[in-house]
């Protein structure tokens, strides 16, 4: 109870006692919780869930707030903003005709290697509730949950890349464990030399990189994705760039924003649902030839056929 | 009393979850619920209920992701303190409040980062965590004068 000053001795040493033991009681949920037990899990979930509408409540105006100042900051650099986004745009467009005939190329080339087609993801997004303000936990809540079928591991995404994986799910909400997360470990792989490693978190921005090869020489800006190894997260979303730090070790940047999390997307059917054996077209030595309509004179192939030589 | 308490720390919890929108708390966020418990207890004289510090960081834990129980021990071992070590030892002094506070928060908050370390089995980068202890550090003084100066006024207004 919201009391004055303590009277009594009697009644402070008593109440010192009570203080003691809920301490105790604290330490033991603590590490009771860090059994991850269903039961502590669902009760999060729970708690999660009820209190979701009056933290979004209660957070909107100061978030409100804070893109204003962030607006008004920005605008006094909005002239090099512009130079800037022009120069960027003009390279884009040269990449976007360069890649568009690589892509076309890319898939007459798959077609004809019969590479195991792309699983197509199902995604659900969500909008993050709360912010990552946490000392000793990087973590964001969505408002999504078991209604659109998310699940504990689920990978989360925005549109940059690589967000973390689902860590918790209620009816109605979801907490993603952030990648900068000291808990949070990605199979990754670095995309220039393809050397497999380990991304974890370190509760800052940059992320630590772990079990690389001592043969492997990082590049000061090559590009990090996921691995896809032991099947969790599926392969080839970004995560970061390499960074060289003053030391001369190499690290991490992610290139989501965690701090401006507005949607965030969850890839829910990472499963084997989406692959049909009904529509695969591998393993040459069995597959039948497609009816098709043959021209006179023209062969599945569309060579010349000429009479007598068919054979 | 007890109820409208409850409230009040939640909104201060939110309010400080909520602080990281703003670009100079990406690092971390102030502890402004130690500020408030802490000039609860030394200024006003009103002692909050261990049993509604418990569940307001319980709430806390749940709100942010934490290993559910850390932020209830911060709270309890933190009034713990500033009543065995303020209570008696502190004179209306201001610069003395500051000091006991800085002892106080960095006291309780090691033990629960000690505690967070044993947990996790890895040492987390150490900028975040000493710009939280930095900057709570640096609110008490501006927040302190901001109570004197309303105070102040509304003690000129009423004269």
């Amino acid at each position: 109870m919201v009391s004055g000053k303590p009277s009594n001795l009697k009644s402070f040493k008593s109440s010192k006692n009570f203080n003691f033991i809920l301490i105790f009681l604290c330490l033991a949920l603590v590490f009771l919780g860090k059994l991850d037990l269903i039961a502590i899990r669902n009760i999060k979930a729970f708690f999660s869930d009820f209190l979701a509408p009056a933290t979004f409540a209660l957070n909107k105006p100061v978030k409100e707030i804070a893109g204003v100042f962030e607006d008004v900051k920005s605008a006094g650099s909005l002239r090099e903003e512009n130079i800037r986004l022009k120069s960027e745009v003009r390279k884009l467009r040269v990449i976007n005709s360069k890649s568009s005939s690589q892509e076309l190329e890319l898939l007459e080339l798959r077609q004809l290697l019969k590479v195991l087609p792309e699983e197509k993801n199902k995604i659900i997004t969500g909008r993050a509730i709360t912010a990552p303000g946490g000392v000793f936990a990087n973590t964001v809540l969505i408002n999504a949950g078991k209604d659109y079928g998310i699940k504990v591991g689920h990978p989360a995404i925005s549109s940059l890349g690589l967000v973390g994986y689902v860590v918790n799910v209620g009816l109605k909400t979801s907490r993603i464990l952030l990648l900068i997360d000291i808990n949070s470990m990605i199979p990754a792989y670095l995309t220039n030399s393809n050397w497999p490693a380990v991304v974890q978190g370190q509760s800052g921005n940059l992320l630590k990189i772990k079990f690389l090869s001592s043969k492997a020489e990082p590049i000061d800006g090559e590009v990090v994705q996921t691995s896809g190894h032991g099947g969790r997260l599926p392969p080839g979303i970004n995560i970061g760039k390499i960074v060289k730090s003053f030391s001369g070790k190499f690290y991490v940047k992610p290139v989501v924003d965690f701090q401006r999390l507005t949607f965030i997307s969850v890839i829910t059917n990472k499963s084997s649902e989406s692959f049909s054996s009904k529509t695969f077209e591998g393993f040459a030595p069995l597959q039948k030839p497609k009816p098709s309509i043959n021209l006179k004179g023209l062969n599945l192939s569309g060579k010349r056929i000429i009479e007598g030589t068919e054979n | 009393m007890n109820t409208l308490f409850f409230v009040f720390l939640f909104c201060i919890l939110n309010f400080q979850i909520s602080l990281s929108f703003f670009s100079i708390f990406e690092t971390s966020t102030p502890s402004l619920i130690s500020l408030v418990i802490y000039f609860f207890i030394v200024r006003f004289n009103i002692h909050p209920s261990s049993i509604i510090l418990l569940i307001t960081g319980f709430l806390h834990d749940i709100m942010i992701g934490n290993n559910i129980g850390i932020t209830p021990i911060f709270l309890l071992l933190f009034k713990y303190f500033t009543n065995n070590l303020i209570l008696e030892k502190v004179s209306k002094d201001n610069q003395d409040e500051w000091i006991y506070f800085t002892i106080i928060f960095i006291l309780s908050f090691s033990i629960v980062f000690l505690i967070n370390l044993i947990i996790s089995f890895s040492l987390p980068k150490l900028s975040p965590i000493f710009f939280h202890v930095g900057i709570t550090l640096i609110l008490y003084p501006l927040i302190n004068i901001s109570i004197n100066l309303f105070s102040f006024v509304s003690r000129l207004i009423k004269s």
